[in-house]
């Protein structure tokens, strides 16, 4: 303290504090690989971040080239749509990848001695480095170097502007994640943007699906002008809107580049400094609602409960507390063991029921797993009719394919199935119950939900492409048995080894092992291959007979597997209860 | 008559570090028992073994005459246990809860529902209504683990830290509660920071200090013995009657020679 007093805060110590936080954020990460399974982690993060950053390589030298050819072809203020594309597409980004307060919760922070201005700076700093961000300052960059290249006159010009564009991107989307914080801080709201967000993804991929012409080859099919008959009403929206869209980012950063490309050098810094004002704009509002958060703001259910008046369900008398009514369940006597009315297998079934019926709030209550439930059907909706009509033979191969579409959705939930216990996974291991029973239940749901699940896409199928030939389709619920069967041995055995803490609290944050999901993808994508080959075989044989007795004998091999699988899940539950406890009831 | 609770060299390593070992505890049926030691003493790894939360190393463990490791269903029937965690399920409500639990340890789907509902009454919780568990404060999550832990009416409960964060007024009810249950028969087994209450509830005291029991009595005879070497010749002055607080600063104090001197501080602290 006595330092404390000795003189003022100096820059020194502020950039320590930067180089704490950024030392915290890398051990943490490091750390979480360090335990049981952390390798395997490392790996399939390793593989997706290859896969993403691909992914967001392309898009980066897309946009640079498009740049080039809009300018090359004297088409530069079609720059705008680029630029609208790049801001929806790290927005959206951001949204998938979740943001960086992953590994910490940086509100933490408040009650170290921080100046404010410091904590904005530290909030800010953070989140630059969010994979959509980057990726969409590169992309801006690239359209840079594009225009450049086509136009060398305007190289600094293109910069300038592209840089300030993506600095008010970036701090845009801090400013929305600040504010989406805010907004989501109950569970209910969560609940509600989750399902709005998942919404809206639907809505994309139906509109994807109904307008993009890699999905419509013929554009004289009757959907295609049905979609033209409806929505040609978008184009003259798109018009009028244009004028209110003038005044925002992309729209000032693309008419600055049009200044600049007919050299008024005043055009091109009025448009930029409009563009710098947004920057600004989002910056202070962003940093308005980081100085709320310091002043320590509580958000969570909790806090407005404390404000709620409850029933006192105590009565105080003379000073001392009474319990309102007597306890029977408490009484342990002798008899206490005549209470256990249900015994050997009804037993079994109670416990079975009792967790069945858990599983099945847990799913009503969690829009993730509703989604992933409900997605398949909508994407069968939508494919069902369009890949019917490609051939003549297209109507056999719909429905199989949309069953092992539909258990792409269901196979993974398997593998993480005491995730969303948390600690209350303890209580399995305390309670008179087997853990043969708990995952059997929890098994038997995810099999009615692909039952469901399948029985829609038949009928959907059928009712788009037309029925199903009845060997196709036994054929394809015997594979879907097997695969599943198959699934849920390995899915069971990794729920206890590698489990993964999935957080009530956090709607958008990562909630299952890597290493699971892939697992999980690769044994489905085995299973589908083999089963194709066979399809294939039997197909080019004319020997459509045999799929039902092959896939039967699959089926039953699966099952007669998993249910042999049962039998030692109990031991080997128990050799691997530390671990399991260990990940599920860390502190968050 | 067994023990409520037996163990018998019971050991456990973790990578190389012995957390208890070879601990031997009888506890007899109707105890309510105090299992009191300093932070990393091993409390919470004992507990756990006790339950079946934690494999041993080596060593056995039996309650009410049964072996755990053997008869692991049949003895978690028997208990009841509020563990450090909790083991709350955050997505559903008290009530369902509560039923859940009820119906795992097999009671019938109505006596579940009965018991809920005064469970809920009793502890506070009965106008929570819809509220997810997820939602709920520390105390009140401590509120509803204890009352999952005696659905089924258990005659041997093991409590981890039961009143850590539970109000005043809750957790003079909670003791009453537990008082009753030892009149009816149960043991109780606790770990508590909170001396004051172990003191008042507790009539046996075990103190465990890195890995190792270093006293096991009633809390008559330990105070008696502590007293003695403190104060000889004052035994039987009910004036110089010690706390508990005094018998665990020198049990543990004296045998792991932790004591701070007087003269030893920190230094640049003001």
């Amino acid at each position: 303290m006595a330092e404390l007093e000795r003189g003022g805060w100096t820059a020194a110590q502020t950039r320590a504090q930067f180089g704490a936080i950024a030392w915290l954020r890398w051990r943490i990460m490091c750390n979480g690989y360090r335990r049981k399974g952390g390798v395997g982690e490392m790996v399939g993060m390793v593989l997706l971040s290859v896969l993403f950053l691909g992914m967001v390589l392309a898009f980066v030298v897309g946009a640079g080239f498009a740049a080039y050819f809009f300018v090359a072809k004297g088409h530069l203020a079609w720059i705008t749509w680029l630029l609208w594309g790049i801001f929806l597409l790290c927005q959206l980004l951001n949204i998938q990848l979740g943001q960086p307060t992953t590994t910490f919760d940086p509100t933490q922070l408040i009650r170290f001695p921080l100046k404010v201005e410091t904590y904005v700076g530290i909030r800010l700093f953070f989140g630059l480095l969010t994979p959509a961000n980057v990726a969409g300052t590169l992309t801006s960059l690239s359209v840079a170097v594009g225009i450049g290249v086509a136009a060398p006159r305007l190289w600094v010009y293109a910069l300038i502007a592209m840089a300030v564009f993506a600095a008010t991107n970036v701090l845009f989307s801090r400013m929305i994640f600040a504010w989406v914080d805010r907004w989501l801080s109950t569970r209910r709201a969560r609940e509600v943007f989750t399902a709005i967000i998942f919404m809206g993804s639907l809505g994309i991929q139906w509109a994807n699906f109904t307008f993009n012409p890699a999905y419509n080859h013929n554009h004289r099919t009757h959907a295609y002008a049905v979609s033209q008959q409806r929505f040609g009403f978008v184009g003259p929206l798109i018009a009028r809107a244009q004028p209110w869209l003038k005044p925002l980012p992309p729209e000032l950063a693309s008419s600055s580049l049009t200044k600049a490309n007919q050299a008024s050098v005043v055009g091109f810094a009025g448009y930029t400094v409009a563009a710098s004002l947004w920057a600004g704009l989002f910056l202070l509002v962003f940093a308005l609602r980081m100085r709320t958060e310091f002043r320590g703001e509580n958000l969570s259910d909790g806090a407005s409960v404390v404000a709620r008046k409850t029933t006192k369900a105590l009565r105080v008398s003379g000073g001392t507390a009474v319990a309102p009514v007597s306890v029977a369940a408490v009484g342990t006597t002798a008899a206490a063991a005549n209470e256990f009315a249900v015994a050997g297998g009804a037993r079994v079934w109670a416990v079975i029921e009792a967790v069945l019926n858990k599983e099945i709030l847990y799913v009503r209550r969690n829009t993730g797993i509703l989604y992933g439930l409900v997605m398949p059907i909508f994407l069968v909706l939508i494919f069902a009719g369009k890949f019917a009509t490609r051939s003549s033979t297209g109507s056999i191969w719909v429905f199989p394919v949309a069953v092992a579409y539909t258990l792409l959705a269901i196979c993974p939930l398997s593998y993480n199935s005491l995730g969303m216990e948390t600690t209350g996974a303890q209580f399995y291991f305390m309670a008179p119950v087997r853990m043969r029973d708990i995952l059997l239940a929890k098994n038997l749901l995810g099999s009615a939900m692909a039952g469901v699940e399948i029985v829609l896409i038949f009928v959907i199928v059928s009712y788009m492409a037309g029925v199903p030939s009845l060997q196709t389709a036994v054929a394809a619920i015997f594979w879907a048995v097997g695969t599943l069967a198959v699934n849920m041995i390995f899915g069971n055995q990794r729920s206890i080894t590698s489990p993964k803490k999935m957080d009530l609290q956090k709607a958008m944050r990562r909630q299952a092992s890597q290493v699971s999901g892939l697992i999980a993808m690769a044994v489905l994508m085995v299973s589908s291959g083999v089963a194709a080959g066979i399809f294939f075989l039997c197909f080019w044989l004319h020997a459509l007979w045999a799929l039902v007795p092959i896939f039967a004998v699959f089926a039953a091999v699966g099952v007669g597997f998993y249910l042999q699988s049962l039998k030692t899940i109990d031991r080997f539950a128990l050799d691997h209860r530390e671990e399991l406890l260990l990940e599920l009831c860390k502190a968050a | 008559m067994a023990p409520a609770i037996a163990a018998h060299a019971l050991t456990r390593s973790f990578d190389g570090f012995t957390a208890v070992d070879h601990i031997d505890l009888a506890v007899e049926p109707g105890q309510f028992f105090g299992f009191l030691g300093p932070n990393g003493a091993g409390k919470s790894t004992t507990i756990k073994m006790l339950t079946g939360l934690l494999a041993p190393t080596s060593g056995s463990i039996q309650i009410l005459g049964q072996d755990l490791f053997y008869n692991p269903v049949e003895v978690k029937r028997l208990i009841g246990v509020v563990p450090e965690g909790m083991a709350l399920f955050g997505k559903l409500t008290a009530r369902e809860y509560l039923l859940f639990v009820g119906r795992m340890y097999g009671l019938e789907k109505v006596t579940a529902e009965a018991r809920s509902t005064e469970l809920l009454e009793f502890m506070g919780l009965a106008d929570q209504g819809k509220k997810l568990i997820a939602d709920y404060s520390h105390g009140m999550g401590k509120k509803l683990a204890l009352a999952a832990a005696v659905i089924h009416g258990p005659k041997v409960l093991f409590l981890d830290e039961p009143f850590e964060g539970v109000d005043a007024i809750a957790a003079n009810t909670l003791k009453t509660m537990l008082q009753s249950m030892i009149a009816r028969g149960a043991t109780i087994f606790l770990t508590s920071h909170v001396l004051e209450i172990v003191e008042r509830l507790c009539s046996h005291i075990a103190i465990i200090n890195r890995g190792h029991i270093v006293a096991n009595e009633s809390l008559d005879e330990l105070r008696a013995g502590v007293q003695a070497r403190l104060t000889p010749g004052a035994e039987g002055d009910p004036q110089a009657r010690i706390t508990l607080e005094q018998i665990f600063l020198n049990v543990v104090g004296g045998e792991a020679g932790e004591t701070a001197h007087p003269e030893q501080e920190l230094t640049w602290l003001s």
